[in-house]
C-alpha cells in the first residue's frame, strides 16, 4: 500500500485501465490478497501438521471433538496427501500469483493474471465443499477449517477484478487484429498501448 | 453491500439453526448445504467487480420456498425459518447497492 504511495502519479495513470477509475493490479490492490494467502497458508499449514502428526492435538475452542473428526475424516486422507497441506499448496500459489509482475500485468502478463485468478476460485469452491461435507457427512465442525474457508471466499473478489481487466484487455488487442495467444503470454511485439 | 452482509449473515444462521432450534433430518441438511452456499456467495458479492454473484441468491431463496414441500418438513418451526429467510433473499438479491469504481465496462464488454 506504501508502496504505490511512492508512485509517480503520471506513471501510475498509465497503468489504470481505459474506462476504469483505478489499477487494480497496483500493489495497494494486491498485496491485501498476499496478506490473505499467507494467513491462509499458516493455518492450512498448522491443521497439515496435526494430520501428519507433527504435533499431537489441535486447537478447538468451540466445537469438542469437532476438528478432531474433521481433520480425520476419510474425506480429509482421500488423497495421497492430507486435505490441509493441499489447501496450504493451494495458499502458496495465491500468494505466488499474487505478487509475480509488475503494476502493469494486467496487459503485460495476462497468463500470470488468469492463473491466478483460477488458483483463488477453485481454492474457494473446494473450501465451500469442504464446509458443506464438515457437517452433512461428518456431523462436526472445525473452528480453523471454517477460518481457512472463510479467508479463501474474502480472496475472490478482490483478485477477480485484475482479471477482467486483463480478459477486457486480450478481447481489445483481438478487435484489433493482434493475437489473442501473443498477448495472453506477454510477448511485446503484440501490446496495444494501455 | 449491507445487502449482501445481511445474507452472509442469513447463511451464517442457516448453518447455526438446527443447533439453536434443535430440529432434525431432512431440514437439517438442507440447511446445512445452503446455508454455507449463502454465505460463500454473499461473500463474494460484497465487491463491487463481483457484485453479480448476487443472482445466485435468486434460486437459494427460492429453493428455500420451496424446500419445506418437496423435502416433506414435519415440523412448522423449519418450515417457517426457511420460507421466511428464502423470501427476505429474494427481496434482498433485487438490491445492487453502490457502486463506485469504474470497470471499464465491466463483464459485459467481455462476453458482449
Amino acid at each position: 500500500m506504501r508502496i504505490a504511495d511512492r508512485e509517480h502519479e503520471g506513471a501510475e495513470q498509465w497503468n489504470v485501465p481505459p474506462g476504469w477509475s483505478y489499477n487494480p493490479a497496483s500493489w495497494s490492490e494486491r498485496l491485501p490478497i498476499v496478506g490473505l494467502a499467507v494467513l491462509g497458508f499458516v493455518i492450512a499449514g498448522y491443521l497439515s501438521l496435526y494430520q501428519w502428526r507433527l504435533i499431537p492435538h489441535v486447537w478447538e475452542p468451540f466445537f469438542g471433538d469437532g476438528s478432531r473428526i474433521i481433520l480425520n475424516s476419510p474425506i480429509s486422507r482421500y488423497l495421497p496427501i492430507p486435505d490441509a497441506a493441499l489447501g496450504a499448496l493451494g495458499y502458496i500459489l495465491d500468494a505466488i500469483g499474487g505478487l509475480v509482475g509488475g503494476r502493469d500485468r494486467w496487459r503485460t502478463m495476462p497468463w500470470i493474471v488468469l492463473l491466478f485468478g483460477m488458483a483463488v476460485g477453485p481454492l474457494g469452491l473446494v473450501s465451500l465443499l469442504l464446509v458443506i461435507a464438515q457437517p452433512v457427512f461428518f456431523g462436526a465442525w472445525c473452528t480453523l477449517c471454517l477460518s481457512s474457508a472463510v479467508i479463501s471466499m474474502l480472496m475472490i473478489g478482490p483478485a477477480m477484478d485484475e482479471v477482467l481487466a486483463s480478459l477486457q484487455y486480450l478481447k481489445r488487442v483481438v478487435a484489433a487484429g493482434g493475437s489473442w495467444w501473443r498477448t495472453f503470454w506477454g510477448l511485446k511485439s503484440s501490446q496495444l498501448g494501455a | 453491500m449491507w445487502a449482501q452482509i445481511v445474507k452472509v449473515a442469513i447463511g451464517i444462521w442457516l448453518m447455526m439453526a438446527p443447533a439453536v432450534l434443535g430440529y432434525g433430518n431432512p431440514a437439517m441438511t438442507n440447511d446445512r448445504i445452503v446455508g454455507p452456499l449463502c454465505a460463500a456467495f454473499g461473500i463474494i458479492s460484497c465487491w463491487e467487480v463481483t457484485r453479480g454473484a448476487r443472482w445466485v441468491h435468486v434460486p437459494v431463496g427460492l429453493w428455500l420456498l420451496a424446500a419445506p414441500w418437496l423435502l416433506g418438513y414435519s415440523n412448522v418451526g423449519p418450515r417457517i425459518n426457511d420460507m421466511a429467510w428464502g423470501a427476505v433473499l429474494l427481496g434482498l438479491s433485487t438490491i445492487k447497492g453502490s457502486v463506485s469504481s469504474q470497470y471499464g465496462g465491466g463483464w459485459k464488454a467481455v462476453w458482449g
